[in-house]
């Protein structure tokens, strides 16, 4: 019974987890919407709570996240031990480096962190700056998969495969292997991402705190964790202990979380999450789990000072995200995906997790985790940037893989209308207009029907004073949607010919 | 315009033809067949086939000029080279019709060709553009192998007649292939005015193409130097008369219902520029081209055969 159930948690975890990297895997071109890609991440109650309190929106599709609140109330933290993919990601690096004994992993100093973590981003949502995206574990995993690990898989494979390439005569076979290996799991082309690096070693860290202590995140900081706890906390799913325990505390030292007693009897409802752990360790076979109500509650760990000192940075923390500029819709380069909400909505919603700039790289490559371009708030969302790519226009596929409907649904005509930006010519690197010689490139990329480049014959003075003639390239500031596909394919090296701003792009 | 054929005289060696081909089907077409083609290809350059559907015009135009089995032989391993450049459906005239590639493919097998191998080095994401300009289907269907380029598999070529560039990288498939064979489509292009058989040999190109751009009549007509297809298939089903080569815009694609193939591809690109109102000769590529020796620019001096199938009732023809 007692191994039987750690088992069945086992099981769950490997297949939630392997369900999450396939869903991931899924968003590509082309896309299937029967595997909707984005489905996990709209499970998350916080993403679903602080969009909520943020964007004062509804997202239907985020009914899941409702469901596992509520099934949260009569089992406990499952999601933690059963679902989360961050949380079987860290379990499996505890299981790796193992230390014999662990600094803290008995110390419950630090779970308050977590409530306070949890006050601090629900206080922010309330004024105005959803921070979901900061501290979301689906949206964590999801992120660096898509901007860190993916890729460095990608560009591994692809160097074995050069490295053999040397040797001719397996050339025929390793482009067959190739061809395979596309046709489920690698791209055509390499993908590259900003900020990498960044995520990367963010979530590295979040890794090795398990060096201080099992779970270390989890038990600690996680925000979803403390929603989830709260919940938890008149939970009817018993850890009952029978009369054969004699306190040996094997239980007690391997529970993950810290949630045992030092008596071996009692357990913390809001910290237990339902790995089964204890009852699986027992010599004894003592414990086991079992529906029943008991009025007893366990407290939530947060003096109110703490709380109210949480709450205080939080009104502290939107002053300081939203005052950084006069007009979020004015900042120059901002470029966002086509069909994205006002600024200030498009903040509230994206929760960061990569979905669309992960299906972009499958297309246009045009979407990239932004740095600061959108002020301190708009880490990581998405921005265009066309020295990576273009808006591919046939494509709306960053707005069907949005989680939180970030990115309004735009059908394929109504997106080929949608004014993104506009690009406009830089005089003094376009070749024509600097040196004089015929160039098209950018004319002969650009997709609206009626071209937004076109030609007018002119003449142009060489420096020596000869005259010849030459087609000048203009834009046609209506024609153009922004797609920045003549700023992509600009042979013009360095600094291109030609660029793109946001003016007169149109948000939803 | 060359000799003009008329329907009376296609009728006229059809039928001869026909009486075999009733007797025996399978057997006599054969042999048939390949006996009269042979006859008249000698004398044929150019064979534009109108009014039909796509297949069917391919399969006539490619009788015409001497059957597919004049160019691949049992056992060959035949490039068929599309413009699939652009993620754009068929009706925009940007791409190749899938059905005319479809067709050739499966002409290539029928002549016994052991492998047929489509691809192009797409403008757009290659995956986009092989789903839907239909051609990847269309052509796994008859058998043919569509798959996409490989980014190591390019080779260095020495181009010892080059004015511009003296070498280039060109997909090692295409220089392993016994037989290569170009289906461009026609269509307006910004820079070279129309794009045809020798633009589209660019889809065969490693490096930064965009820097062919600059002085490209002559570079494009180095590359020509050392890629020569035995058969060029202009599809003309319906042409991109303006704001090419991508579109985007069916008010500027016009229903031809013509199939133009020929062996030398300058002048099937010559006889392609009369889709556009204009000779040759004004197009400056093929000027340079031909003034290099490539082939003939001249139509007057090429024997072209008309076959008008007749096939289409007026509205359709109209498009």
């Amino acid at each position: 019974m007692s191994q039987y159930l750690r088992r069945i948690r086992l099981a769950a975890q490997i297949f939630s987890l392997c369900l999450f990297v396939f869903l991931f895997l899924q968003a590509v071109y082309p896309y299937h919407p029967f595997f909707p890609v984005q489905t996990m991440l709209q499970w998350s109650p916080l993403v679903a709570l602080l969009t909520l309190l943020s964007s004062h929106h509804v997202v239907a599709a985020m009914w899941p996240a409702a469901l596992i609140l509520f099934l949260t109330l009569f089992l406990g933290r499952f999601f933690c031990g059963w679902v989360c993919p961050l949380g079987t990601i860290i379990d499996g690096f505890d299981y790796l480096i193992r230390p014999k004994k662990k600094l803290l992993s008995s110390s419950s100093r630090f779970r308050w962190w977590k409530f306070a973590i949890l006050t601090f981003v629900v206080i922010t949502a309330i004024a105005g700056s959803q921070l979901a995206w900061v501290f979301d574990p689906l949206v964590i995993v999801n992120r660096v998969l898509t901007v860190a690990i993916f890729p460095i898989f990608v560009f591994f494979t692809e160097a074995i495969l050069g490295l053999l390439w040397n040797v001719q005569f397996l050339n025929k076979t390793l482009f067959g292997i190739h061809r395979f290996l596309q046709s489920f799991l690698l791209p055509l082309h390499q993908p590259y991402f900003r900020q990498g690096g960044t995520i990367l070693v963010l979530f590295l860290l979040i890794l090795l705190l398990s060096g201080l202590g099992r779970r270390f995140w989890c038990r600690n900081f996680c925000p979803l964790g403390a929603l989830l706890g709260i919940f938890s906390k008149y939970r009817i799913l018993q850890r009952v202990v029978s009369e054969q325990c004699d306190s040996c505390n094997v239980c007690y030292f391997n529970c993950r979380m810290n949630a045992i007693k030092a008596d071996c009897l009692s357990f913390n409802k809001v910290e237990c999450i339902n790995s089964f752990e204890c009852a699986a360790v027992c010599p004894k076979g003592a414990v086991t789990y079992r529906f029943g109500w008991s009025p007893k509650s366990s407290p939530i760990d947060l003096s109110r000072r703490r709380f109210l000192t949480a709450g205080a940075v939080g009104l502290l923390g939107v002053g300081l995200l939203g005052l950084d500029f006069p007009d979020r819709n004015k900042r120059g380069s901002l470029i966002r995906p086509p069909g994205a909400l006002s600024e200030d909505q498009f903040l509230d919603r994206c929760i960061r997790c990569q979905e669309c700039v992960r299906i972009c790289a499958t297309t246009g490559a045009f979407l990239q985790p932004a740095w600061l371009e959108a002020g301190w708030e708009g880490i990581w969302s998405p921005v265009g940037d066309a020295r990576y790519g273009y808006c591919e226009y046939t494509c709306n596929l960053c707005a069907q893989v949005c989680p939180t409907g970030a990115i309004h649904l735009l059908t394929l005509a109504e997106k080929q209308q949608t004014k993104i930006g506009t690009a406009y010519f830089d005089k003094s690197r376009c070749i024509p207009w600097y040196s004089g010689d015929d160039c098209m490139v950018c004319e002969e990329h650009c997709p609206t029907p009626e071209k937004a480049i076109v030609f007018r014959e002119g003449e142009f003075v060489t420096a020596h004073g000869k005259v010849k003639k030459v087609k000048y390239p203009y834009v046609i500031e209506e024609r153009c949607i922004g797609c920045g596909i003549c700023v992509n394919r600009c042979p013009v090296e360095g600094k291109p010919g030609i660029f793109l701003t946001r003016d007169g792009e149109q948000r939803y | 315009m060359g000799i003009e054929f008329t329907r009376r005289d296609f009728l006229k060696l059809a039928s001869s033809a026909g009486l075999g081909i009733f007797i025996s089907p399978r057997l006599t077409s054969a042999v048939f067949k390949t006996q009269a083609e042979k006859k008249s290809a000698t004398k044929v350059d150019i064979v534009v086939v109108e009014n039909g559907s796509p297949a069917e015009m391919v399969q006539r135009a490619v009788s015409g000029i001497g059957g597919m089995s004049r160019f691949v032989k049992q056992g060959d391993v035949v490039v068929v080279k599309p413009n699939m450049s652009w993620d754009r459906l068929p009706k925009f005239g940007a791409t190749t019709h899938p059905e005319v590639v479809a067709e050739v493919v499966r002409l290539c097998l029928e002549a016994g060709a052991k492998k047929v191998k489509v691809f192009d080095r797409t403008l757009n994401e290659p995956r986009r553009c092989y789903r839907h300009t239909g051609i990847q289907k269309a052509v796994k269907a008859v058998g043919g192998d569509v798959f996409f380029m490989y980014k190591r598999n390019y080779v260095k070529v020495p181009i010892p007649k080059g004015i511009r560039i003296k070498s280039w990288e060109v997909y090692r498939d295409v220089l392993e292939a016994d037989v290569l064979i170009n289906v461009p489509v026609v269509k307006h292009h910004g820079l070279t005015r129309v794009s045809m058989g020798i633009k589209n040999l660019m889809g065969f190109l490693g490096q930064n193409r965009g820097r062919l751009h600059r002085h490209f009549d002559q570079k494009i007509v180095d590359i020509a130097t050392v890629l020569k297809p035995q058969l060029t298939i202009l599809d003309a089903t319906r042409v991109l008369l303006r704001n090419g080569p991508q579109g985007g815009n069916l008010q500027d694609v016009k229903w031809f219902h013509t199939i133009v193939v020929g062996t030398d591809m300058v002048a099937t690109d010559s006889y392609g520029a009369n889709f556009f109102g204009f000779q040759g000769s004004e197009l400056g590529y093929l000027r340079e081209a031909h003034a290099r020796g490539l082939g003939e620019i001249d139509l007057t001096k090429l024997i072209i055969r008309k076959i008008n199938l007749d096939k289409l009732n007026s509205a359709e023809a109209r498009g």
